[in-house]
């Protein structure tokens, strides 16, 4: 014959391991809910010391394969790597957007922004006037998921180029890397290997003529 | 100088010789391209699968537009050689980019073809290299780096593409014409050009990229237009003895 306070004991440790897994089920839902919103890549939010300045960004359009400037309000630090690469994550929040012209998978994107000085660019020079090369590291949770094809990805590669040329004009390069690694393609297509001029990528496609290029 | 009977032939012999081996310069300034002859290069293959198109992988679609790209071209007469002929064993290592445009540079075609495709967009999308055009005239003596071999080449791919566009407008068939950094289409060293087949959706209609009847179509648009840029970037040369009255 069990005691009667061994009984309780046991009802109540019971109780308690109940109660502690829907306590852990329900905080396990609330971080979850949390990440989801903090990956959800809705507009940069402002920096309370930052002020707002007006930016050009290079936004491709799938359907008819052009990239046209536009202009947006953000706050960007002053740091030129911090602001190249919070340039880049407000220009992915354009293209995570629903209504999005070039849609992307919401998500974070761009691991790093480093700026080096070009080989090219004289040696007493500071790196805000020299001729800077931008390495973009990205994520590979965004290549791997990013469309493929080869217009899909050049759009992408050919957007975050002239948004850096637009606004960061220091910057002569642009190389790529994924996760801190050399990769050869972006999802299968565009040259990830290759060293880009900062050049305006502003584009839009011409219909063939009846007279050939000369 | 007098010359022997022998040293004269040898020297003719050597002449021959050497005419033979050295590259010409076709009418364009540009070393020798074998006019009836066109490369595609079907993408991906083996453990490469590409895109994935519906349940269907990019490897196989590419290989299918090659296959009637070459049956259409064939029927124009040319000579086509593709870089891989059919699907890649799974233990087999990948056809790297540099095979891929090292297959195509040895042999001097007049056109070659890099063959895509994907489910983004409408139609067909045709893009030259977006690398920039030289700035000096193309020097035989000057070697080309490997990374922007195709530069010197721009303005036949340019036209090669605007040729292949203007078919396919007339075929009532979406096209989009645009430029990109894409391997081994940098690398080549041919009037080249990449294609990329998306689904098409016209008139409310919409037909997927695997289906065989709109790649067939698209290979003999594609064929066609290749046939008339041939000849007029690259005329049969005139008869050696000239026209017999």
């Amino acid at each position: 014959m069990i005691p009667r306070y061994q009984r309780i004991a046991f009802w109540v440790l019971a109780g308690a391991i109940l109660l502690m897994a829907a306590f852990t089920i329900h905080a396990r839902q609330r971080v979850h809910e949390r990440i989801a919103q903090a990956n959800d890549a809705m507009p940069y939010v402002a920096p309370v010391n930052a002020q707002t300045e007006s930016v050009t960004l290079e936004l491709a359009n799938d359907a008819d394969g052009s990239i046209l400037s536009a202009l947006r309000d953000v706050a960007l630090p002053q740091e030129p790597s911090m602001r190249a690469k919070a340039l880049l994550e407000r220009l992915f929040a354009e293209y995570s957007q629903p209504d999005s012209m070039h849609p992307l998978r919401a998500g974070p994107k761009v691991d790093d922004v480093f700026l080096l000085k070009a080989p090219t660019a004289p040696a007493s020079s500071d790196l805000d006037s020299a001729g800077m090369i931008a390495v973009v590291n990205l994520r590979s949770s965004f290549a791997d998921t990013h469309p493929s094809g080869i217009e899909v990805e050049t759009l992408t590669i050919q957007s975050i180029i002239g948004t850096l040329h637009a606004n960061l004009p220091q910057i002569t390069e642009v190389r790529f890397l994924v996760d801190g690694q050399q990769r050869e393609t972006l999802a299968g297509h565009a040259d990830l290997l290759r060293t880009y001029p900062a050049v305006d990528t502003s584009f839009q496609p011409t219909a063939p003529t009846e007279n050939p290029p000369q | 100088m007098n010359l022997s009977g022998s040293q004269t032939v040898r020297r003719l012999v050597l002449l021959l010789i050497a005419a033979w081996t050295c590259p010409a310069i076709g009418q364009s300034g540009l070393p020798y391209m074998n006019r009836n002859l066109v490369v595609l290069d079907p993408a991906h293959g083996g453990q490469d699968k590409g895109a994935d198109l519906n349940g269907e992988p990019e490897k196989d679609v590419t290989l299918d537009l090659a296959t009637d790209l070459r049956a259409a071209l064939t029927a124009r007469g040319f000579t086509v050689v593709s870089t891989r002929e059919a699907d890649l064993p799974a233990s087999a290592p990948l056809l790297t980019n540099e095979q891929r445009a090292g297959t195509a540079n040895h042999l001097r075609p007049a056109a070659c073809l890099v063959i895509h495709a994907t489910m983004q967009g409408n139609g067909v999308h045709l893009f030259t290299s977006a690398l920039a055009a030289p700035v000096t005239a193309y020097d035989p003596s000057t070697p080309i780096p490997w990374e922007d071999a195709q530069s010197i080449y721009l303005l036949q791919s340019q036209r090669l593409v605007n040729s292949a566009g203007l078919a396919l407008v007339h075929a009532k068939m979406p096209v989009l014409i645009s430029r990109a950094n894409l391997r081994p289409l940098d690398n080549m060293t041919c009037p080249a050009i990449a294609l990329e087949v998306a689904p098409l959706t016209q008139e409310g209609k919409k037909t997927a990229v695997t289906d065989s009847g709109y790649i067939q179509h698209v290979a003999d648009l594609l064929a066609g237009a290749i046939q008339s840029w041939r000849d007029a970037e690259l005329p049969r040369p005139a008869p050696a003895g000239g026209v017999t009255p």
